[in-house]
């Protein structure tokens, strides 16, 4: 049976439309659910030859997005095998931030804009309160549903944080929504590498252009510098300790207004708080949404009455060509491919922590009897009671006698919390 | 992760223990008791833990593929999910959940390194084949909370800080794992019976502490009966009735 074939019903309860595009890791399609007559974007995923299973960036999306469910973040509705393959079933999308920053014939008021940067940063706020680090903001990875909601989408970067001295690889984020930080080679970084990148989806939301276009990771510095002048030592105390630090030669500062005449003094205050080059003195995204440009006037605009590109798409026999926005002639963001890093493959060692070494105690008890593997089927208990208590240790375990004393010793009487 | 369990998909899905003990009705049709359900789980949860020790993972890792494993046979039945292609699946799936990828091969040539029995035997094709139905089965929920983390924050805060001490309470944890106890309650708890318990066993009285936790003391002293349970119950266990278990599995049912 043809793979193309529009009228092919996926696990029964799909109905195959017409191919959306080509996603990191697999073929995008649109499809109806018939169960509610919904309109959905299927994602199948490759397994490549067979040999690492399921991907591992697709395993990172569907973990994430199986704990994240709000408004503003891509809803991962079902996932289901076909043929051999994982299918992700997600909501559909009509465009993303993308489009509408290019489309030249919609015009964004400064209440269109305040919708959109505030929708990012709701999303945003989400991931980080539940202590993920999406990785990868740009505004074609910042989807709009038929509702005009913005949702924040490809979390095949993401990654969970908050443990202390976890290491993680530097080559995230498309490189002009790159943070210093991470252009100066930070393993240990924070929600601040989310901000700096929804900073440079403001600016652009302002500019209607990128904000900083670096065609190499120095260009990247020189850019960022060449607006916000060369970090000095108070303003980021750590900076010469980063792993690829380079002293650059000062400039100073050029005034924001210059580069954003329209924008409001609340916006340029936000924004310069948002590209706050000491990770640890940037705002965060939650003290963005408490800034007074979201209270102050004009109010955001209601999601569902922001400008939308002309509803071409929904032409009854669309062309491939309509659909495939991402292969037209303005292409704003850096091809995919020099985008994306393999997640790095370091995990185990480099976040070998306490539990690792209070645990060599049980591996050590472990090898010590299952000398013999196969034969001795028990791995012993990680606490060897008796050791404690000197005792035959035939097996590792508290006995009877122990037990009983232990219990009663436990039915200690507590006092009810209030 | 710690602070958010009570919006976790960990949290939302925590069974009681009658939904635990349940045999599945295939299993049941072998004569599956409770106990051999028990004791089969059990003794996978060792086969995960000594694997995972020669492909050398973080015991995260292995605390998250006992809890698949476990999660599994909530809703699985051993006889169409046998447990010894399931365990090495958990740990692989695992192993990529928590980032410290363990390729498919090196797990495969260990397998076969720690058993020669053939029952235990299987290729990288089918592990593969067993991860999407395990992820089915677990319906893509892969976030696992664990005790170690609220351990690290409350054991310094009891005051107690010798090495043999805290080294007592990280084993305690790990033992749980050879329970159901994480498919029940939530992990802080856990990590507080298990110091209660190594309190009590070396005498050292911190009932003052636990009275200023906002906790209901009563949850904590029966987490930790059930896990003094587990040592008592962990006497009685032979390998003779591991194989008998397993034996029960082997056989074909009348309409099978």
């Amino acid at each position: 049976m043809s793979e193309s074939d529009p009228e092919k019903k996926v696990a029964d309860r799909y109905l195959k439309r017409e191919t959306l595009g080509e996603g990191t890791y697999g073929v995008v399609y649109k499809a109806i659910d018939t169960e509610t007559g919904q309109t959905v974007a299927i994602k199948k995923i490759r397994l490549g030859k067979q040999k690492e299973g399921v991907n591992f960036t697709a395993l990172r999306e569907i973990k994430l997005l199986k704990e994240l469910k709000h408004p503003n973040i891509i809803e991962l509705i079902d996932a289901f095998p076909h043929k051999g393959n994982l299918h992700l079933v997600f909501e559909f999308m009509e465009t993303d931030l993308e489009a509408i920053i290019r489309d030249r014939n919609i015009f964004l008021s400064q209440a269109d804009i305040k919708s959109y940067i505030q929708m990012t940063l709701k999303g945003l706020a989400f991931c980080h309160k539940k202590w993920v680090l999406h990785r990868d903001m740009k505004p074609n990875n910042l989807l709009i549903g038929p509702d005009g909601q913005l949702k924040l989408a490809d979390f095949g970067l993401a990654r969970i944080f908050g443990s202390p001295d976890r290491r993680f690889t530097n080559q995230v984020f498309a490189r002009w929504y790159r943070a210093p930080e991470l252009l100066f080679g930070a393993k240990q970084y924070g929600a601040g590498v989310d901000v700096w990148a929804a900073g440079c989806i403001f600016a652009e939301l302002l500019l209607r252009a990128p904000f900083m276009p670096g065609e190499t990771d120095i260009d990247q510095l020189g850019r960022i510098f060449n607006i916000f002048g060369t970090p000095t030592r108070a303003q980021w105390p750590d900076l010469e300790y980063l792993p690829d630090y380079v002293p650059y030669d000062a400039s100073a500062p050029k005034p924001l207004r210059e580069r954003f005449p329209q924008a409001s003094e609340d916006a340029l205050d936000l924004l310069s708080k948002m590209f706050t080059y000491d990770p640890r003195a940037r705002i965060s995204v939650q003290q963005a949404l408490e800034h007074r440009y979201f209270s102050s006037a004009p109010l955001p605009t209601d999601p569902a009455k922001l400008p939308r590109p002309a509803p071409k798409r929904e032409s009854a026999n669309p062309r491939v060509s309509d659909f495939n926005v991402r292969e037209g002639p303005t292409v704003l963001s850096p091809k995919r491919k020099m985008r994306r890093v393999m997640p790095e493959r370091e995990g185990f060692d480099v976040n070998a922590h306490q539990v690792d070494k209070i645990d060599k105690h049980g591996v050590e008890v472990g090898q010590a009897a299952g000398d013999v593997p196969g034969k001795n089927e028990h791995v012993p208990m990680s606490v060897d009671f008796s050791i404690f208590a000197s005792r035959p240790m035939s097996r590792p375990t508290i006995n009877s006698a122990d037990r009983s004393h232990l219990k009663r010793k436990l039915d200690l009487d507590f006092q009810e919390p209030e | 992760m710690a602070a958010n369990f009570w919006i976790s998909s960990h949290f939302k899905q925590l069974l009681d223990p009658e939904e635990v003990d349940v045999v599945h009705p295939l299993d049941k049709e072998k004569g599956i008791s409770l106990e051999d359900f028990k004791l089969i789980k059990m003794h996978m949860t060792n086969y995960i833990c000594k694997l995972a020790q020669h492909v050398k993972v973080r015991q995260r890792v292995v605390a998250t593929a006992v809890s698949y494993m476990r999660r599994v046979y909530t809703k699985k039945s051993m006889s169409e999910y046998d447990p010894r292609i399931v365990a090495p699946t958990c740990l692989y799936l695992a192993s990529k959940a928590e980032e410290s990828t363990v390729q498919a091969r090196l797990l495969s040539f260990y397998i076969k390194k720690l058993y020669s029995d053939e029952k235990y035997r299987y290729e990288i094709k089918e592990i593969l084949e067993m991860e999407m139905k395990i992820l089915e089965a677990l319906n893509y929920y892969l976030v696992i909370y664990h005790p170690y983390r609220a351990l690290s924050q409350l054991l310094p805060d009891t005051g107690i800080n010798d090495i043999s001490m805290t080294q007592l309470v990280w084993g305690l944890v790990n033992d749980t794992y050879k329970t159901d106890l994480i498919l029940m309650h939530p992990p802080h708890l856990i990590a507080l019976a298990c110091i209660y318990i190594a309190t009590v066993y070396r005498d050292k009285d911190i009932t003052a502490w636990f009275e200023e936790l906002r906790v209901d003391m009563n949850v904590v002293k029966n987490i930790s009966m059930e896990i003094l349970d587990f040592y008592e119950g962990h006497r009685l266990i032979t390998e003779e009735r591991i194989n008998a278990a397993f034996s029960k599995l082997a056989l074909k049912t009348l309409n099978g």
